[in-house]
């Protein structure tokens, strides 16, 4: 496989973190919002960052489709049914929330089951994919669509903990995320046993979500996010590298590639500044808390 | 390959597609046009210093707000369709077709990390600094549409690759698949419509405002600035259309004969509009010799021609649509002329509040024109509908779940929309200082005279003092405390 070639997966591996991580935390979000409790800063926190979040999962798509077109085309063809359930998700959970900031006082239901149904489809897709194309309604892959749910609601919980915290008052986040933190590592204990992956990654992932129970623990708000993002991610990684993907044989030409990869380079130069300013921006204290949301 | 697919379930998968797309197509239109009326009201108001341009900036970028988060959605889904409905269509030519997805979505990710900063950035930038990050949501929106076209006429005139005696796909030269002959006019085509969908459906949002006698300074411009954008758009798109159908001519004559309903071969083919004949006309308008010999549906093999009725119809909608809006745009801009003021006949309103419905209608039968002419293929000439085809069962089910949530979804985007446009009296009110504007001239949205009127400046340019924002603001403060 050409040098290209591992750039592109290495590429793919990396959006889908980065959508595990932003993604994921914004369908965390959508959970917690069901609780109705935090509504008003949830929605606060995801309002400018969310449709950001979800590119990730466009740049996962295109990219595996150009640079693996029978590999996307296998999965996407196999697994239409999780696949279009997710989509449809995506399609009313997006919706559910640009609504809501018109109609603030509808859509609330919609808005957390799909951002549900989501994650796990996403999630028993990838056990089905990484676990040996399995069927997704086979028990390790609804395995891993619960446990996807669960690292995200952890992931949201410890997001949100910060965003609460410079908002003013972080006790009942910091609550939520060390009881999420602990139902999920639970969860994820007979993970080894269910889908028979033995990676050291698994190891990183135990250690680093011990970790961030501690820093949570110290009210270190902003060191927990870097911990809990690796413990997340670390089970990405070990499941990507259990898969057993046909990706030598599908690789398009380097022609492709290379092309697709400078387009790639360049839009970085522009994405990356804009992305760091989007964060940064609305990471700051907000000037006008009365205005906003409307939750 | 698998062609297990029973007709139905091909029917399904195309239905599903088509009516997906076409969702998203009308979202996707107002979103390249929006954030540039949007960022036309704001820097006019950032100009001029009037509230009424801030407070409509304001207004149109809640809309834009909602149908960018609906149409990113929606654009997701077909991301998946692709995969999910045509797997064989993905795994043989996503490569080639792919570089310029890639760069789609890089403009798509610029246009939703700005819209992002500029739609929950008001108060933490300054007014010209937020004015700017409104840019590359413009450039994004149109470089994206451009991208996404270039796949479609790929689809159309496909290059940039060869299939060797295996039937794989070999030597691909992506650049070459993206810039094939039909993009230009394809692509044109496509953004001058979105402009004109996006311009008639926002004004005729207001021109029923009007009609129910709303005539302050605030419906005048909601009405006259996206009609002025659109009214402009319709000539042009006139050119550029007949630019269009005579590549199709020249390059998919079958599209063509489709499209016009030519089913022999013959010299002297009249042209045919609904009821109308004209003797020898298409010879003549194609040609320009009224006896030219134009090939007939005829003289392709039955299972490799487009059904001829549909891309017959739709084409003719799409003209007879088009044409009336380049009427309407004449109208207006001749009593501009005249006048300085727009059309006062109440049916010029009543015209225009149908334009909205009927640019989109324009827009699907136009979509709609080159899709099923391009039919039975996927891939003009390389790859049938059916050989690209999802194998599995179920695909009617799925259809019937999506037409369900999509009519769903329809029903209250348009009903959320009603609720952003439905101006409460209190905030246009206190923006143009509680007077409705008894000047007609101000209609325009073109002209340089302001409203009378204590919350407005006097003159153009002068009054940007603090007075004037500061009502906007707080009208706004008010309308979203009420709420």
């Amino acid at each position: 496989m050409s040098v290209w070639a591992d750039l592109s997966i290495a590429l793919i591996l990396a959006g889908l973190t980065a959508y595990l991580l932003f993604g994921g935390a914004d369908f965390g979000a959508g959970l917690w919002h069901l609780f109705g409790r935090e509504r008003r800063l949830i929605e606060h926190a995801m309002g400018p960052v969310w449709e950001a979040n979800h590119v990730w999962l466009i740049f996962v798509m295109v990219l595996t489709w150009t640079a693996f077109p029978p590999v996307f085309a296998d999965i996407a063809g196999a697994y239409w049914v999780p696949l279009s359930i997710a989509s449809l998700g995506i399609v009313a959970r997006g919706s559910a929330l640009a609504f809501r900031k018109v109609v603030p006082e509808k859509y609330a239901v919609t808005f957390a089951l799909s951002s549900l149904a989501t994650p796990f489809c996403l999630g028993a897709v990838a056990g089905a994919v990484a676990l040996g194309r399995r069927s997704w309604l086979s028990l390790p892959a609804l395995y891993v669509g619960v446990l996807t749910v669960g690292l995200c609601v952890y992931l949201a919980a410890v997001f949100l903990t910060w965003d609460a915290h410079r908002e003013g008052d972080a006790t009942r986040f910091r609550a939520y995320a060390l009881r999420a933190g602990c139902a999920v590592g639970l969860l994820a204990l007979p993970g080894a046993a269910l889908t028979g992956v033995h990676s050291p990654l698994i190891g990183v992932s135990a250690l680093a979500g011990v970790a961030s129970l501690v820093l949570l623990w110290r009210r270190n708000y902003l060191a927990v996010r870097v911990t809990a993002a690796l413990a997340t991610a670390a089970v990405l990684w070990g499941a990507a590298a259990k898969a057993d993907l046909p990706l030598a044989s599908s690789a398009a030409p380097d022609a492709v590639l290379r092309l697709v990869l400078t387009v790639i380079a360049i839009g970085g130069l522009l994405l990356v500044p804009s992305l760091t300013w989007l964060y940064v921006l609305f990471q700051r204290q907000d000037p006008g808390r009365t205005q906003g949301t409307g939750a | 390959m698998s062609l297990a697919s029973s007709t139905s379930e091909i029917l399904a998968a195309r239905t599903q597609m088509a009516m997906t797309l076409g969702f998203h197509i009308v979202l996707a239109a107002i979103g390249i046009g929006l954030p540039a009326l949007t960022l036309l009201a704001e820097w006019r108001g950032h100009r001029t210093g009037d509230p009424v341009y801030r407070e409509l900036a304001r207004r149109w970028a809640k809309a834009t707000g909602v149908l960018f988060a609906v149409g990113a959605v929606s654009g997701t889904v077909l991301s998946f369709e692709m995969g999910t409905l045509w797997p064989h269509f993905m795994a043989k030519f996503g490569q080639v077709f792919g570089a310029a997805f890639a760069m789609e979505g890089i403009a798509f990710f610029i246009e939703a990390i700005f819209i992002g900063i500029y739609l929950y950035g008001w108060d933490r930038l300054s007014s010209r600094a937020h004015l700017l990050t409104g840019i590359p949501i413009v450039v994004g929106g149109i470089a994206s549409a451009f991208f996404v076209v270039t796949v479609n006429s790929w689809m159309n005139q496909p290059r940039g690759f060869r299939i060797d005696a295996h039937g794989n796909v070999t030597d691909v030269r992506p650049l070459a698949a993206m810039f094939n002959p039909a993009t230009p006019p394809e692509a044109v085509h496509l953004i001058l419509a979105s402009f004109m969908v996006c311009g008639f459906t926002v004004a005729s949002v207001y021109a029923v405002a009007l009609l129910r006698g709303k005539r302050d300074a605030y419906h005048r411009r909601a009405f006259a600035i996206p009609f002025t954008f659109a009214a402009v758009t319709a000539p042009i798109q006139v050119i550029v259309g007949d630019w269009a159908t005579r590549f199709v001519a020249d390059n998919q004559p079958v599209k063509f004969a489709a499209m016009e309903g030519i089913e022999r071969t013959q010299n002297g083919v009249p042209f045919r509009f609904g009821f109308l004949e004209i003797p020898n006309g298409l010879s003549l308008l194609l040609k320009f010799d009224p006896n030219a010999r134009l090939r007939g549906l005829d003289s392709w093999p039955a299972d490799l021609e487009p059904p001829k009725n549909v891309p017959h119809y739709a084409f003719d909608i799409m003209v007879t649509i088009g044409t009336g809006l380049v009427l309407l745009g004449a109208w207006a801009l001749l009593s501009w002329w005249c006048r300085r003021d727009l059309p006062r006949s109440r049916w010029f309103l009543r015209a225009a509040a149908l334009a909205g419905i009927g640019a989109v209608i324009a827009m699907e039968a136009g979509w709609t024109t080159t899709e099923v002419g391009r039919q039975p293929w996927i891939v003009y000439g390389v790859m049938r509908v059916d050989q690209a085809v999802n194998p599995g069962s179920g695909l009617t089910v799925g259809l019937y779940i999506v037409l369900v949530v999509y009519a769903l979804l329809a029903a209250v985007t348009v009903t959320v929309l009603r609720r952003i446009a439905r101006a409460p009296e209190t905030a246009v009110g206190v923006a143009t200082g509680g007077a409705t504007d008894p000047d007609p001239g101000t209609g325009s949205g073109m002209d340089t005279e302001t409203d009378p009127g204590p919350g407005a400046g006097a003159e153009t340019e002068t009054d940007t003092g603090p007075g004037a924002g500061a009502e906007a603001d707080s009208a706004d403060g008010r309308e979203e405390a009420r709420r």
